[in-house]
Order: C-alpha cells, then sequence, then structure tokens
C-alpha cells in the first residue's frame, strides 16, 4: 500500500490555480522526486500535504488516512515532516536546541531529547556545533540543521523542500549521502530539487509538475526520455 | 428620525477629521510598513501649536493652518531622519515600541512645559451652529469638514498626478522596485512620515475648537486612528477616508442609542471585531 | 572549518548559570532576606517593595514576551483584574487577602483564556494592537459601570487583618511583612522564569517566538503553547497586581488598567534584557530608582544620601515632578536604537568582544 497517495489535488488562490488536479502516489521506503519549473507549483503541494494551507479539492491520504485539513503539527505528529525552500533556523536558539525542538515532539523527558539530538546532529556531522547560536551558520549547516532537526521528529515520510538549494557540489554530495542514508534507515522521501544530475542519480520515481498541472510521472529513465518534460525546462527548440 | 439623521450628520463632520488623521497614518504604513504610535502625539502638538498661535497672536485656528501644517511637516521628517529611518529594518515589535517611546517624550515634555491643565480655544463662532432642514449643524464642524474635503481633494491630485505623488506610491507598493526604478526611497520616507505628520497636525488644529486640549489627548486618537486604518486596510488612502466615516458615524450614534461614556469601547469592540474577521480591511485588499 | 577557530558570527551561546554565578546570586538573596534587620529606615524597604513590584512585573511579562515572543501591551489587564479581584474581596466581603489572592489567580486564568482566543489568532503588530484594545476595553468598561467598581472613585483599603501564620501573628502595618511577602512574590516569579527556561515548554515558546510557522510544523500545537504562555505570565502579573493593592492602598481603573501600566511592564523587560532570567531585575533595578528620585526627590534626603537643603532635590521638585514617564519614554527610544537586547545584551556584546580577542583570529567571515 502506498505510503502517500495525492487524489485530484487543486490548490487555488483567487483565481490562480497553483496546483490542477494533481494525482500520484508515493511508495513506502523509496526516494520520490517532484520536478518542474519554478512556479511549476512543487512547494504548494507540499505545503498542501502538510496542512501549511488545505487543498481547495482533492485528497491527501497518509498512511491509509485522510490528513487533508489537518493543522501542521498534527501532520507531524503522525509521521510526516517537511524541511523549507527558504531553511528556518531558530536563529537565537543554539543548533542543539534546534534539534531538541524536533526531539521534543515525541519526548517529555529533556534527557532522551538532548541524546536524539546529538545522534541525529552526529548524522548530519554537526555535532561539533552543537553549542553554536543557529542565526550564525552558513547556508550549507543551516540546511543540514534543518534536516537534523525534522529527523528528531521521528517521522515515517519526509519531505524535502529544494534541500541543495544554494549549495556548493561539496555540499550538496554531503546531502545526497544524507538522502541515501535516510533511506537506509526505512524513511520515505519526496524531494523537490532543480539539480537534475542528483534527482536522476537518487530518486525511484518522478513526478513532473507544470503551471500547476502533473506533466509526467515515472521512473527517471523514463522522465529523461519524456520530449515534454524536456520541453518545459528547456523550451521548444531543444526537444 | 431626527435624532437619527442629527447624530448621522454629526458623525460624518466628526468623521472627515478622523479620515484626516487615518490618511497620515495610513501613508506612513504604506510607505514605510511602520506602525506609528506616536500619530496622536503628532495630532496634540497641532492643537497646542494652534492654542498658542490664538491665544498669543489672536490668528484663527483654521487660518493658522497655513502655519501648523508646514511646522509638522518638518518636524515629521526630523523624527523620521533621526529615530524611524534607524529602525526601518528591525523587528515590528521593536517599531512599535520605538514610536510609543516617541509619544511619550512629546506627550510628557508637553506636560511639563504646559502643565496638565485642559485648555480650550474658544472663538466667536465655536457654539454656533445653522440649520439644515431639521438638523442643526456646528459651524466649526461644518468649516472642519470643508477643509478637510478640500485637502483631501489636493491630497489625491498630488498623489495620482504629479511625479513626487507618483514615487511615493510606488514606494508603498514595492519599495524594492521602486529603489530599482531610480526612485529615492530614502526620500520619499521622509516625505511620507512629514506628510502624515503635518494631516494629524492639521487635524489637530481642525479640532482645536471644539476639544479639551490636553497633553494626553493624543493617545485615544491614536487608537482611533488605527482603528480606521485597520477598516480601510493598511495602506489604502481611499480606505482611510472611508473608515474615517465609518468611524465617526457608529462613536455618534453609540453615544446617542447606547451611552456616552461607552462610545469609546463600543469603538475598540469593533476594531477588535474588524482585525479578527477582516484583518485586510472593509475594502479586502490583502497586502503582503 | 578550521578547529579551534571561532567563525565569525557563529557566537557560543551561553548556557545557563556557572558556579560563581550561583553563588552570588543566592548571596543576594540572602542580603535580600536579611535587609530590614540592618536597615531601619522604612523609606529604604519602600524601595525595596517597588523593587520587588516591578520584577514581578517584568518577570511575569517576560514568560510571554521573553519567550514565547507576543509582545502583549495590554498586561494591565491582568494587573488590574487581580488589584480589583483581591482589593474587593476584601472590602466587600472581608475576604482576606492570602485568600483573596486565589481568587485573583482565578479571574486571571479566565480572563487570559477569553484574551487569547481572540488575540492569538492575530500576528506580529496586529497582536500588539489587539492586546491594547482589549486593556482599553476593561479599562473603559470598568471606569463606566460604577455600580461594580465604583467607577474612577475607586477603592480605598480599610485595613488587612491579622495573619495567624505559622503560629505567628502578621500585622500588616509597618512595611516590613510587605517587604518580605515582596521578595517572596519576585523570588516566584523569577523562579517560575527558570522552570520554563529549562523545561520542554521553554523550548516550545522559544521555537515559536523565533519562526512560529517552523514551530508549527515541528508539532507544537501552537494555540494551546501560546495560551499556557500566557496563562503563566497573566496568573504572575494578577498576583502582582493583588500586592500591589494591598500595599499602595487605593486602586482606581486609570491606575491599574492604564496603558501606562502595560508599557511600564514591557520597559522593566526590555531594559534589563528581554527573554532573559536576569534581564527584569536589572530592568527593574534601572527603572524604579530612576521614577522614585523624580517622583519624590526628598527621599534621598530621606535616605541620608543629600542633605536637606540640595539644589538638586529643589531643582527636580521644581522642574521635573512627574517627569518620570518623560524618561520612560527618552529610555524606550535609547534602548531600542541603540539596545534591543537590554543592559545585558550590551554586557555580553563586551564579553564576546573579549573572547574573540583572545581566540586566534584565522578564520574567514563563515555567513
Amino acid at each position: 500500500m502506498a505510503i502517500l497517495e495525492i487524489r485530484n489535488v487543486s490548490k487555488l488562490f483567487g483565481g490562480l490555480a497553483a496546483n490542477s488536479d494533481v494525482t500520484f502516489s508515493v511508495e513506502p521506503g523509496t526516494i520520490q522526486g517532484l520536478i518542474g519549473p519554478n512556479g511549476a507549483g512543487k512547494t504548494t503541494l507540499f505545503n498542501c500535504i502538510t496542512g501549511y494551507y488545505p487543498p481547495t479539492r482533492g485528497d491527501v491520504i497518509f498512511e491509509g488516512r485522510r490528513i487533508n485539513g489537518l493543522q501542521p503539527n498534527r501532520v507531524c505528529m503522525l509521521g510526516m515532516a517537511r524541511t523549507w525552500q527558504k531553511v528556518r533556523p531558530l536563529a537565537k536558539m543554539t543548533v542543539l536546541d534546534n534539534v531538541m525542538v524536533g526531539a521534543l515532539a515525541r519526548t517529555w523527558s529533556l534527557r532522551a531529547a538532548r541524546e536524539l539530538a546529538m545522534e541525529q546532529l552526529r548524522v548530519v556531522r554537526l555535532d561539533q556545533k552543537a553549542e553554536f547560536l543557529a542565526g550564525g551558520l552558513p547556508i550549507g549547516e543551516r540546511k543540514k540543521l534543518e534536516v537534523a532537526r525534522v529527523l528528531a521528529t521521528q517521522p515515517r515520510m519526509l519531505l524535502l523542500d529544494e534541500v541543495m538549494g544554494g549549495l556548493n557540489p561539496a555540499e550538496s554530495e554531503e546531502i545526497i549521502q544524507l538522502i541515501l542514508d535516510i533511506k537506509k534507515r526505512g524513511l520515505t522521501q519526496m524531494v523537490i530539487e532543480h539539480d537534475m544530475k542528483a534527482i536522476m542519480r537518487i530518486c525511484d520515481r518522478i513526478a513532473v509538475l507544470n503551471s500547476g498541472e502533473k506533466l509526467a510521472e515515472g521512473t527517471p529513465s523514463e522522465i529523461s526520455r519524456n520530449p515534454e518534460v524536456v520541453t518545459a525546462y528547456l523550451g521548444e527548440a531543444i526537444a | 428620525m431626527t435624532l437619527l439623521l442629527q447624530s448621522v450628520l454629526s458623525g460624518v463632520l466628526v468623521g472627515g477629521v478622523y479620515a484626516l488623521i487615518g490618511i497620515g497614518l495610513t501613508m506612513i504604513f504604506g510607505v514605510m510598513r511602520v506602525i506609528n504610535f506616536a500619530h496622536g502625539e503628532l495630532l496634540m502638538l497641532g492643537m497646542y501649536l494652534t492654542w498658542i498661535v490664538f491665544t498669543w497672536m489672536g490668528i484663527d485656528p483654521f487660518v493658522s493652518i497655513l502655519l501648523t501644517a508646514p511646522a509638522l511637516y518638518l518636524w515629521g521628517a526630523l523624527l523620521q531622519k533621526a529615530f524611524i529611518n534607524r529602525i526601518l529594518g528591525a523587528l515590528p515589535q521593536n517599531q512599535i515600541l520605538l514610536t510609543i517611546g516617541l509619544g511619550l517624550v512629546m506627550s510628557n515634555a508637553v506636560m511639563l512645559a504646559f502643565t496638565s491643565d485642559y485648555r480650550i480655544l474658544t472663538t466667536s463662532y465655536s457654539s454656533s451652529s445653522f440649520n439644515v432642514g431639521p438638523v442643526s449643524v456646528s459651524i466649526p464642524l461644518a468649516i472642519s469638514f470643508a477643509i478637510t474635503a478640500v485637502i483631501t481633494g489636493l491630497l489625491g491630485w498630488f498623489l495620482l498626478k504629479t511625479d513626487t505623488g507618483q514615487a511615493i506610491r510606488a514606494t508603498a507598493q514595492d519599495r524594492e522596485a521602486a529603489q530599482l526604478m531610480g526612485i529615492n526611497v530614502a526620500r520619499t520616507s521622509v516625505m511620507a512620515f512629514g506628510i502624515g505628520s503635518a494631516l494629524a497636525g492639521t487635524a489637530g488644529a481642525l479640532i482645536a475648537p471644539t476639544y479639551y486640549i490636553y497633553p494626553q489627548v493624543g493617545s485615544a486618537f491614536t487608537l482611533k486612528a488605527f482603528v480606521i486604518v485597520v477598516l480601510g486596510g493598511m495602506g489604502s488612502v481611499v480606505g482611510a477616508t472611508l473608515g474615517g466615516l465609518i468611524v465617526g458615524v457608529t462613536e455618534s450614534l453609540a453615544a446617542v442609542y447606547v451611552a456616552s461614556g461607552l462610545k469609546e469601547l463600543v469603538v475598540f469592540v469593533v476594531f477588535l471585531a474588524v482585525l479578527l474577521f477582516k484583518p485586510a480591511g472593509l475594502l479586502g485588499k490583502s497586502r503582503t | 572549518m578550521r578547529p579551534g577557530t571561532l567563525p565569525a558570527g557563529a557566537a557560543r551561546a551561553p548556557r545557563g548559570f556557572s558556579l560563581p554565578a550561583t553563588l552570588a546570586i543566592l548571596a543576594v538573596i540572602a542580603v535580600a532576606a536579611v535587609f530590614p534587620q540592618l536597615v531601619r529606615k522604612p523609606y529604604m524597604l519602600h524601595m525595596g517593595i517597588l523593587l520587588f513590584l516591578a520584577i514581578v512585573q517584568g518577570a511575569a511579562w517576560n514568560v510571554l514576551g521573553g519567550y514565547a515572543g507576543q509582545y502583549s501591551v495590554g498586561h494591565a489587564a491582568y494587573f488590574g483584574i487581580g488589584a480589583y479581584a483581591t482589593m474587593m474581596l476584601l472590602e466587600l466581603q472581608k475576604v482576606p487577602p492570602w485568600w483573596g489572592i486565589w481568587a485573583a489567580v482565578a479571574a486571571a486564568l479566565v480572563l487570559s483564556a477569553i484574551i487569547g482566543s481572540i488575540t492569538f489568532r492575530l500576528r506580529g503588530p496586529y497582536f500588539v494592537l489587539a492586546s491594547i484594545s482589549v486593556a482599553e476595553i476593561i479599562r473603559l468598561a470598568a471606569l463606566h459601570f460604577k455600580g461594580f467598581t465604583r467607577g474612577a472613585e475607586g477603592f480605598l483599603l480599610g485595613e488587612i487583618p491579622t495573619w495567624h501564620l505559622l503560629g505567628m501573628e502578621v500585622e500588616f502595618i509597618t512595611k516590613r511583612p510587605f517587604y518580605y511577602v515582596g521578595l517572596l512574590l519576585a523570588l516566584v516569579t523569577i523562579l517560575a522564569n527558570y522552570a520554563v527556561q529549562h523545561s520542554r515548554l521553554g523550548y516550545f515558546f522559544q521555537a515559536i517566538r523565533e519562526d512560529q510557522d517552523a514551530a508549527h510544523s515541528l508539532g507544537i500545537d501552537l494555540t494551546l503553547y501560546k495560551n499556557v504562555a500566557l496563562a503563566i505570565s497573566a496568573v504572575l502579573t494578577a498576583l502582582g497586581g493583588g500586592f500591589y493593592a494591598m500595599y499602595v492602598k487605593f486602586i482606581d481603573p486609570n491606575s491599574v488598567f492604564g496603558i501606562d501600566v502595560s508599557v511600564q511592564i514591557v520597559l522593566i523587560c526590555i531594559i534589563g534584557g528581554i527573554g532573559t532570567i536576569l534581564g527584569p531585575v536589572i530592568g527593574a533595578a534601572v527603572m524604579v530608582p530612576l521614577s522614585e528620585v523624580l517622583r519624590n526627590p526628598k527621599g534621598l534626603v530621606q535616605v541620608g544620601l543629600l542633605p536637606s537643603d540640595s539644589g538638586f532635590v529643589r531643582f527636580v521638585e521644581a522642574n521635573l515632578s512627574n517627569a518620570h514617564v518623560l524618561i520612560y519614554g527618552i529610555l524606550v527610544v535609547v534602548v531600542i536604537l541603540f539596545a534591543p537586547d537590554g543592559v545585558l545584551g550590551i554586557v555580553r556584546r563586551m564579553l564576546a568582544g573579549t573572547r574573540k580577542r583572545e581566540a586566534r583570529p584565522s578564520a574567514p567571515a563563515a555567513t
């Protein structure tokens, strides 16, 4: 059974259809790519799925349960966590405290939360900076911090929104390894990315959005050979 | 019925002055996204300036607007350059606290200089009125409404038809884009605060013949100004005009039909309701 | 990242209280406790009481404004409710204040639940405006509904009954019992801040302050935790209000529900350092002496700091009586412009400066 089912999800802002009748599913333990040109509606879809706002139409089914309309904190507690396109560190708190906020979602004990948090920091290799203020970190480390933080909420599915955006090749490679490690732990992931090479490498399946609609869906090789996808990204001339 | 007409009419007349206050506040917010908690104090300064000029030089309050408006413009420009400009990027909460502080300094400085004694400004026509059918119209209120209408018209022309006015509107719409277009946003900010202060001061001059003048009179008007601005939509000049009229009429009707002592309370309750249910204002423009 | 270097901007965060700091704090508390035995002048005790009251106000606000980041500029609502509840129960029903204060707590809880449900839907400046409006509505209502609250006439305290406590008979006639109650309340409020900061609540409050949407997405129920922060803050503020009523012995709507009370509460916290435990204490230590000197310069003569024919006293009396609010205004402006993190922020920056100079500065600017 699919861990996440998006059924005919549409999101309208006034007259603008940011998402239009989007349907696909994600199998447990896999990495789903979500790609498309800028403005295609990818982050909007993430926001609808995680409860930042409800979809105008359609259903979001997570682990067999309809979750559209639930508040973001409920969605997180049900096991689906997300990172943000524009990183959102809790700036005046330390790196460790940031991750502890995530860990405290599942435990009331500060000691247990601290241990869980340090573990996640070790996974993303930020443990040396545990006592540093999050606001002072460079962009690459902020992205890693955000991943550590959501991992601390012990999700079963992770939505990563352009987690490689703005990173240099070395940092991106680190993130890719992280994502693959997370997959080994059994988590399902859905990844919005613009880095095509990375997407092709790590994803099991890819869904392509364009102007709010789902343009195509399939394996990486199917998608890379799909002429409509190429046109959408690169324009008519290349197709 | 006459009572209803009477209170609506007085409400509208007072509402015109309220609109001036609201327009000033909304311009400041529109251009700088700063919530000016000292707006009422600017009005208070206008009242005192009018009173001083009247008491020592015998100049009629409506005439002295020609003095008060530019004086308050300069004062507002100074405040912007010296203080407001420094906190344009700060947390909104800190901006509010700064303007609260400035307001406290202004009202208490005036209190030290003039004591808390209530001052009155009585002109020969302060209590005169004329009749239009069954309703009586207070002359000072009628004159201030007329002046307000003229000023609003002039302001509208300025904002729509002049280069400077359009620069102000552009800055209010999108500060970065305006800057990229070559508009000196620092200068438009100074002008916006100056104009906002001038409008507040003018409103003070207009109501000086009909209100008690004392240092703390500003705070009631600040809060009223916020009600007006939120009602009309933060940043909308047209909205502020409508908002002023609505608040004026609501207050007037509440004084008659609810209880005079509760009229301010009713305005606050309306304010809360608008904040909760229609935060983008009755005109519903949602601005980011 | 080269090991051993301190990248610019990624300052090490201070972690709680070190041993020397803890000992220093305990020493201060000990001194405060024996102070009335050492000093005989009632005026000094009066200053102490005012200081404790200010600490209670500032530290109570800190829970909501400092930790949870919700800047209420309408906290006078809770202060006043505490004052009126305690006063009215004593004057009208002869309920002694050590019981009446519980009614103040209950009233604050109910009021905070109502106000929270209304105002927490709003963010940033809109929340500030709503909080002010609510306090004003309550003040205007208290002024208008004279049958219930005696309106502008206010309540005058008759006398506080004797408290039979642990075999002692405490008479609330001299300042001494008030001093100890005040000290106790101040300690309770500070301890509440400490408990919040080092608990799960503290983490959630601060997450909400730093980034509400991020906190929401991390499983934090915003409405619930904002209301918890408000409830704690409101109860502590109301306790302060009840104490104020009993000490000052006269209350009216403007003196306890007024916006200047709300502004003062915020100031105490901001001047010292918002979001810290010591901040409100420092803020109180700055504001109380300052406002007292201006309100009552003769006090300096009473404690023997100035001679009775002092020119300073004459000048202040002649020109600056009631200028304390003016000074508040100036203080706010100065603090916001130059030290938004308050006195503690300045201290911290100075210390960080010395620490940076000690570390070998070989790392390039990191951000």
